[in-house]
């Protein structure tokens, strides 16, 4: 008779699994620096720019499913990061004045997950056609979305004021009066915060992103995680071993866009202010680099490359202040990193430990190719021969 | 094993590099929200300019702080206010709202900039706002013409009139001095541009003048032949552009190339030398435009301050919007002067200046605001004659 | 409301609608010239070649550059700046796209954007982000604009007719190039296949190069051409026009050069009488949307033939 393992051993065991143990430390040093870096440090530039890294982080690793996990490669992310930012400009826009039970909607707990929810329609939507084309075709159709999307956001402007912009005048608010019976006791007020300023944004974008990580990690080893592994390294394998592709494409393309609407909502709250101009289509490109300089499909190496990149992009704008040109063409640097990086080392910064670590007895660096078959990077020599 | 130890060695290296990096960037901002200082020596004064230094609309932001700059250097000759030295710090924010959004945080977050000229662009001015809102930093706009831009908030004033008054003056000039009857619109989608394109269709509705088509563009608009081509076709005796100078030079320039033959008339966005540059003189002669501002009407000062100008920037022609970011420099230090340094202060001092008597006089003549922080003044009309601007010989009041 | 304005538009008349066609075959010569850049070097290398766009950008800053800063004659200014572009391309290849030849689709993609993003922000640095344009009267009088009536009231310029017969005659000179001379039949060798082509005696990397040259020479031509036509140069120019001119060319099927030429004129005539019709500032979306129903229906394109994936 099987043993029943009780619920909170399971979980742990599962979370061990997920968290090998180098990591472990690697996270715990992390969440302990970044929590107590607003006490330490009072210099909102700084802060500022590492809640960026942060925003970042989030987005990044949302595009790191598709062509980290399945091997595709998504040129229009920035298409859902808009979605996410507009579906909270314009409900607090249009719904800005109301009052009664429509008001919830300007709330930002309940807008941060609607967000998350038009992201995933509208990824389901533009997947369900798209997904059965092969690598380059589906690159283009996601970045004809995103051309799309940004189009539509500036022509359209009954709904979104166009290249106007909208001013998010609602602030976040955190109402605990509900708990007021308990804590009556300590305060005389209910509690109602109202968040001002940049460091309240700081702890939700961390909270956010540390919900992120664990995401990740756990779709990386579940069923889900193995199945885009496989699609990934032989389409034709995977289905031939029972693996719905296309179910399975849709999901990961439903969630990386859930990610991206979740994030754009965040950043619309915070910058206060939605405009087209933030969503370019230059904007994917960023985050794939990011996720390309840190390593497609591993987690730390995204955080790693989020972080080296938006650093460099901010202490470039401040140490090239005096030459307004060249800061606008940062995005030069940028460019030259992504042909470098495809150049020497595709796997990036931090390969996917999980590519070395099912491929031992290979060489260590091998990266599933979009048609199927395998390279060697180093002596770029096919390895295993399979024709399209 | 060891590989990997040694990688990490390094990205944790570089993770420290980078934070040291921006450690020391942060250090150079100065952007640390600290009580003031008090201290005997209370260093310069600052105010910002926040306008297009790049991109598309960078002649306006040149030409202005140009302008800007000719006057603080004339009260630092003079000694400064109360002693002090004014500072100008610039923010590019290419006429672009988001742009605008994150120098108007910049600024607002900065204390010692103590007032703003800016913004210039309508949209950038109004995604600006909020930010002066909250922060309580008072901004006089030279350019800004779009309805809402004073309304919406009582730190933000300008000296240049509203588009509402010029799209209506506009198409009474057309019906009235220029004789047509039937007209075209051309506008870009922004804020500036619709609420004059706006007032113009409403202007010309009441004074019987036919609108036959509107046809509007985005920003970065190149090729305007499908649309001048269907202007040809309806032949409109005259076609008002509600746009900058990069996209009204091309229109006029395109047209030209078609064949399109017909009076076209702007407003003060195309009040620009600029315009001429791109359209070619021969497509932008006989161009109207309307402008706040004429040298040769204004007199003295105005003329001295152009002839001054010319001098000392190479031969660059001031237009209306060196003149106003001149004057509005000027009403900035007059506040300081009277009611101190100080943004809340200064705030109060500009609402003060709410009749002729207690407003500005300038080389624009005399500005003072209304309770919403608008003035109200006069609109010149001006022509393109020989590859410049020049007053129309038809003015109309 | 769209219902409408086609109505009234379509009041307008048949000169109306000849003028827009004009508009659009103008429009459409100068895409074809880029999309078979495209159209080509997929068909060789299978690799979207983004950084294109930006050849055609910088063929016209070039000839800006040579003719107005450097007061070159008109003719040498245009071969001059057709020449570095050619330089160019060539360049791109041997750096950027040679080393990854054998690397996975990905790899040689995110390398081609990267290219893009490197050489639009390149231009931005040299020549700064006030837009150029070509001064017009100093300009030859072949590329003035007196007007010539054609039929009621439509008429067309002197410049869109020069632009037209030049767009006819180099792809002509193409199509000629590739069905009827030795390098030619070198190419369609290697697009179809390149081993057996080097089987066969062919210098593969040669032809690859010479591909890029051809390509980028008549990007930089186009470039040239769109420059006086539009009169504005900006670095943003390369992005907007290379992504139209690879919609045309997935229209055209991508990897056939008349595909791309025809595409490129279709795309043209289509995205003018959108904006002529029905609605201007929807016009750049025409090509996207284009792009897309094209990908998703008939990814072979007008002239493709349907390939089969083997197992």
């Amino acid at each position: 008779m099987l043993k029943r393992i009780p619920r909170y051993s399971f979980y742990r065991e599962k979370l061990s699994v997920s968290f090998s143990h180098n990591i472990k430390y690697f996270y715990g040093v992390l969440f302990l620096l970044v929590f107590f870096i607003p006490f330490f440090i009072s210099n909102l530039y700084v802060i500022h720019t590492i809640t960026l890294v942060m925003l970042y982080i989030i987005l990044a690793l949302g595009l790191n499913i598709i062509p980290g996990f399945t091997g595709l490669l998504d040129l229009g992310y920035v298409g859902f990061y808009a979605i996410g930012a507009y579906t909270a400009a314009t409900l607090t826009y249009h719904l800005g004045e109301v009052v009664g039970p429509l008001s919830i909607f300007t709330n930002f707990w309940i807008i941060m997950p609607l967000a998350a929810l038009n992201g995933a329609f509208w990824g389901i939507l533009l997947g369900v056609p798209t997904l059965r084309l092969t690598g380059d075709y589906f690159a283009i159709v996601t970045f004809g979305f995103a051309s799309l999307v940004e189009l539509i956001i500036i022509n359209e402007m009954w709904l979104t004021r166009g290249p106007m912009g909208i001013v998010m005048e609602h602030k976040p608010t955190l109402n605990l009066a509900f708990l007021y019976p308990i804590t009556h006791h300590f305060y005389s007020e209910p509690l109602k915060f109202a968040f001002k300023g940049d460091i309240p944004f700081f702890y939700i974008i961390f909270f956010v992103v540390i919900i992120t990580v664990i995401v990740m990690n756990r779709l990386e080893n579940s069923r889900l995680g193995r199945a885009w592994f496989a699609i990934r390294e032989d389409e034709i394998a995977a289905e031939c071993s029972g693996i719905n592709i296309m179910k399975y494409k849709v999901i990961a393309f439903a969630i990386s866009a859930s990610f991206g609407g979740i994030a754009g909502s965040i950043f619309a709250f915070w910058f206060k202010f939605a405009s087209p101009e933030s969503f370019k289509f230059w904007e994917s490109i960023l985050i794939l680099c990011m996720v390309v300089l840190g390593g497609m499909g591993s987690i730390p190496g995204v955080i790693l490359g989020t972080t080296v990149l938006v650093s460099l992009t901010e202490v470039i704008r401040v140490f090239l202040e005096p030459w307004p040109i060249l800061v606008q063409s940062r995005f030069l640097v940028f460019g030259a990193i992504l042909i470098i990086m495809m150049r020497f080392k595709p796997a990036g910064l931090i390969p996917l430990s999980r590519v070395k670590r099912e491929m031992s007895s290979r060489d260590k660096s091998i990266i599933g190719a979009m048609d199927g078959s395998f390279y060697d990077i180093t002596s770029g020599e096919k390895k295993l021969n399979s024709d399209r | 094993m060891k590989k990997l130890l040694s990688f990490r060695f390094l990205i944790l290296i570089s993770i420290l590099a980078i934070s040291a990096a921006l450690f020391a960037a942060g250090c150079e901002k100065k952007m640390e929200p600290g009580p003031e200082e008090v201290t005997e020596d209370l260093g310069p004064i600052k105010i910002g300019f926040a306008g297009p230094m790049s991109g598309d609309a960078a002649a306006y932001g040149e030409i202005i702080r140009n302008g800007i700059m000719m006057k603080i250097e004339e009260i630092n000759e003079a000694g400064g206010i109360n002693g002090r030295m004014m500072e100008l710090v610039v923010g590019d924010e290419l006429c672009d709202p988001k742009e605008a959004a994150t120098i108007a945080q910049k600024f607002a977050s900065d204390e010692e900039i103590l007032a703003v000229v800016g913004h210039v662009c309508s949209s950038a001015t109004l995604a600006a706002l909020p930010y002066y809102k909250d922060a309580g930093l008072p901004a006089v706009s030279p350019t800004a013409t779009n309805v809402d831009v004073c309304k919406k908030s009582e730190w933000m004033f300008r000296d240049v009139y509203r588009d509402d008054f010029q799209g209506e003056f506009m198409a009474k000039y057309a019906k009235e001095v220029l004789g047509l009857t039937t007209v075209g619109i051309f506008h870009e989608n922004n804020d500036y541009a619709i609420g004059l394109m706006e007032a113009f269709k409403k202007g010309a509705e009441e004074i019987g003048l036919e609108v036959v088509g509107v046809e509007s563009y985005v920003k970065d608009t190149v090729d305007f032949t499908p649309q001048l081509t269907k202007f040809k076709h309806l032949a409109p005796d005259g076609i008002f552009i509600a746009g900058y100078y990069q996209q009204g030079g091309l229109i006029l320039n395109q047209a030209k190339k078609l064949g399109l033959i017909t009076q076209f008339m702007g407003a003060d966005g195309l009040n620009n030398p600029k315009l001429i540059e791109i359209a070619g003189e021969d497509a932008s002669s006989g161009f109207i435009a309307s402008s706040p501002f004429v040298y040769e009407a204004a007199g003295g000062e105005a003329l001295k301050f152009k002839k001054n100008f010319e001098k000392k920037y190479n031969g660059m022609t001031p237009d209306w919007m060196a003149a106003n970011g001149y004057d509005a420099v000027g009403i900035i230090a007059k506040a300081i002067e009277e009611c101190g340094a100080d943004r809340a202060k200064i705030r109060d001092c500009l609402a003060g200046m709410n009749t002729a008597d207690k407003g500005y006089k300038g080389i624009t003549g005399v500005t003072f605001f209304d309770e919403n922080g608008d003035c109200l003044k006069p609109a010149y009309v001006t022509i393109i004659k020989g590859g410049e601007f020049v007053a129309a010989e038809k003015q109309m009041f | 409301m769209v219902f409408d304005q086609l109505i009234s538009n379509f009041k307008l008349g048949i000169d109306y609608a000849l003028e827009q066609l004009i508009n659009g075959i103008n429009i459409g010569g100068i895409y074809a010239l880029i999309a078979v850049g495209y159209t080509m070097v997929y068909g060789i290398i299978e690799l979207i070649n983004f950084a294109h766009g930006e050849i055609y950008m910088l063929g016209a800053y070039l000839a800006f550059t040579f003719y107005v800063m450097l007061k070159l004659p008109f003719p040498v200014a245009v071969l001059l700046s057709i020449f570095s572009c050619m330089l160019l391309g060539i360049f791109l290849e041997f750096i950027a796209y040679r080393p990854l030849r054998n690397a996975p689709r990905l790899a040689a993609l995110i390398t081609a954007i990267g290219a893009s993003l490197f050489l639009q922000n390149l231009a931005l640095i040299i020549w700064g982000g006030i837009p150029k344009s070509f001064p017009e009267l100093t300009l030859p009088d072949y590329f003035q604009s007196p007007i010539i009536t054609i039929y009621g009231s439509a008429s067309i310029s002197l410049l869109q007719y020069n632009i037209f017969f030049i767009t006819v005659f180099l792809m002509l000179g193409l199509h000629l190039l590739i069905t009827r001379t030795k390098i030619g039949t070198a190419m369609r060798a290697c697009a179809q296949d390149k081993t057996t082509a080097s089987l066969m005696g062919i210098n593969v990397n040669r032809v690859i190069t010479f591909t890029f040259a051809v390509g980028s020479s008549l990007g930089a031509v186009a470039g040239i051409l769109a420059g006086l036509y539009y009169n504005i140069i900006k670095h943003t120019i390369g992005y907007v026009a290379g992504v139209k001119a690879f919609a045309a060319a997935v229209l055209g099927g991508i990897g056939n050069v008349p595909g791309a030429m025809l595409g490129g004129f279709v795309l043209g005539i289509a995205e003018t009488f959108g904006a002529g019709y029905i609605s201007s500032p929807y016009r750049d979306g025409i090509a996207y949307a284009v792009m897309i129903l094209v990908i998703v229906f008939r990814p072979s394109g007008i002239l493709g033939r349907k390939q089969s994936v083997k197992v």
